[in-house]
């Protein structure tokens, strides 16, 4: 198990950061904005449902950079380390070793031109602008890149079935909150269609288009009723691949 | 000993520099343009944002019909509404409203994560971020609302929603009272983001004068 596929429920944390401001440093937008622009030259969108024709883009990123690239790179963080730096600190580490390990900048280039900026912070960034860069990031922004597919076979569950959730192994990624495993819920909606995910998660299964489900559970069934706050739901959309009939 | 929670001296110095020099590279070998990171930044000052999510509360709170459509299909309701393009672009594909009022509070959260609704709301704060957030929230929420400023009465049930596949989740606050007869755009502007993903109530202008 992963710390970081556990998060929900921890105990013994203290109290919560009230900070509303999105971005605590003013280079913390630029990293937000590379991955922006990551997402919109994924290669992977060429055969996303708004088929963008990024195979044309006059662009040098020749890969698939996906929100399931970011998230397995945070999940597979040492635990100590993820609770260490800040949101896009985490950011900025996973993204920089991408484009080293991919080979797009040296370790050394990057060092020397950080360096640079560490010595010269005001000194400007060259001038290159790319227009058809631009429009594809408006255009990824406005129309998205949904894993919503028509549903192939039936959905296993109807709306009100008991369900008990599946303890996958959880590799490199998952999108199965651990503090549900093994629980029991209730089909509370059927999505309509079927929904895919960027990565196959291997083992976790989730990737081919599968029905999703909206469940209910009840906080008592999760915490069990001395540890939990009366009166309280929680709903989590649970792909099927998760899910077995309540016993 | 570990060096593990030792951190760079300058950190913030160290990151800024960074982050630069990983924009300038890849503007020189033209994976993006120096104009890319801009374009980001500007769709979420123009387009994507809290403002769009206070125009439909306020819509929900002066239209009650209008209200029942967002809960029933979110997206379709949105699009009666003359916002900016991309209501259902990037993280927006498919968002659902819930509404707070009748014995019921809601709380948004994405424990493995930091999903969130981009087109009305724009970009998470650093608390729905936060790991001790995302830890809490699902196990005490009503003590987590209660740091927030918002106790919540036992006969009301709290519903968390976890945001762990494709729907990216909003609340339509309740609307505050002493609000009569102001304009839809006058509402709008009490609306905060927290407000709609449930950590805040939305206060009435005279409380919201006293409180700044």
């Amino acid at each position: 198990m992963k710390l970081q596929h556990s998060l929900g429920g921890l105990e013994n944390l203290g109290p919560v950061n009230l900070e509303t401001r999105v971005f605590v440093e003013s280079w913390e937008k630029r990293i937000f904005g590379i991955h922006t622009v990551m997402m919109s030259e994924s290669v992977h969108l060429a055969d996303s449902l708004p088929k963008y024709s990024v195979a044309t883009l006059p662009t040098e990123f020749k890969d698939t950079w996906t929100w399931a690239s970011l998230r397995t790179g945070a999940e597979g963080m040492q635990p100590f380390e993820y609770f260490k730096y800040r949101y896009y600190e985490k950011w900025l580490m996973g993204i920089s070793q991408f484009f080293v390990d991919k080979g797009y900048v040296s370790a050394d280039e990057l060092a020397s031109k950080t360096d640079h900026y560490l010595r010269n912070p005001d000194a400007p960034l060259p001038e290159q602008e790319n227009p058809a860069i631009a429009k594809q990031i408006t255009d990824y922004l406005t129309k998205g890149d949904s894993g919503q597919h028509p549903l192939g076979t039936s959905a296993r569950f109807a709306k009100g079935a008991s369900v008990k959730v599946r303890d996958p192994d959880a590799v490199d990624h998952t999108r199965l909150p651990g503090y549900l495993r093994n629980k029991h819920g209730t089909v509370d909606v059927v999505y309509p269609g079927a929904f895919s995910y960027f990565v196959s998660t291997g083992p976790d299964g989730i990737g081919a288009p599968m029905p999703v489900y909206r469940i209910a559970f009840n906080a008592e069934d999760i915490w069990g009723a001395e540890k939990s706050e009366p009166n309280t739901t929680i709903y989590a959309d649970l792909y099927e691949a998760y899910l077995d009939p309540a016993v | 000993m570990s060096d593990l929670f030792k951190y760079e001296e300058e950190r913030e110095a160290a990151s800024a520099a960074k982050v630069r020099a990983l924009e300038a590279l890849l503007i020189e070998k033209g994976v993006l343009g120096s104009d890319s990171v801009d374009t980001v930044l500007d769709h979420f000052e123009t387009m994507a944002g809290p403002f769009n999510g206070a125009r439909i509360v306020a819509r929900a709170w002066t239209d009650p019909t209008f209200k029942q459509r967002l809960i029933e299909d979110t997206p379709r309701a949105i699009a009666e509404l003359n916002l900016p393009a991309g209501m259902e672009g990037a993280e927006g594909e498919h968002m659902a409203a819930v509404a707070n009022g009748d014995g019921v509070h809601n709380l948004i959260i994405c424990t493995l994560c930091s999903c969130y609704p981009w087109p009305v709301l724009g970009l998470p704060p650093y608390w729905y971020k936060d790991p001790i957030f995302r830890a809490r929230g699902v196990r005490e929420p009503r003590a987590v609302l209660k740091e927030f400023g918002v106790p919540i009465a036992a006969d009301v049930e709290v519903k968390v929603w976890d945001s762990s596949a494709q729907i990216r989740w909003f609340v339509v606050p309740e609307r505050p009272a002493g609000t009569d007869g102001m304009s839809e755009a006058d509402l709008a502007q009490l609306v905060t983001p927290e407000s709609m993903m449930g950590v805040a109530l939305v206060t009435p202008p005279a409380q919201s004068a006293q409180a700044s």
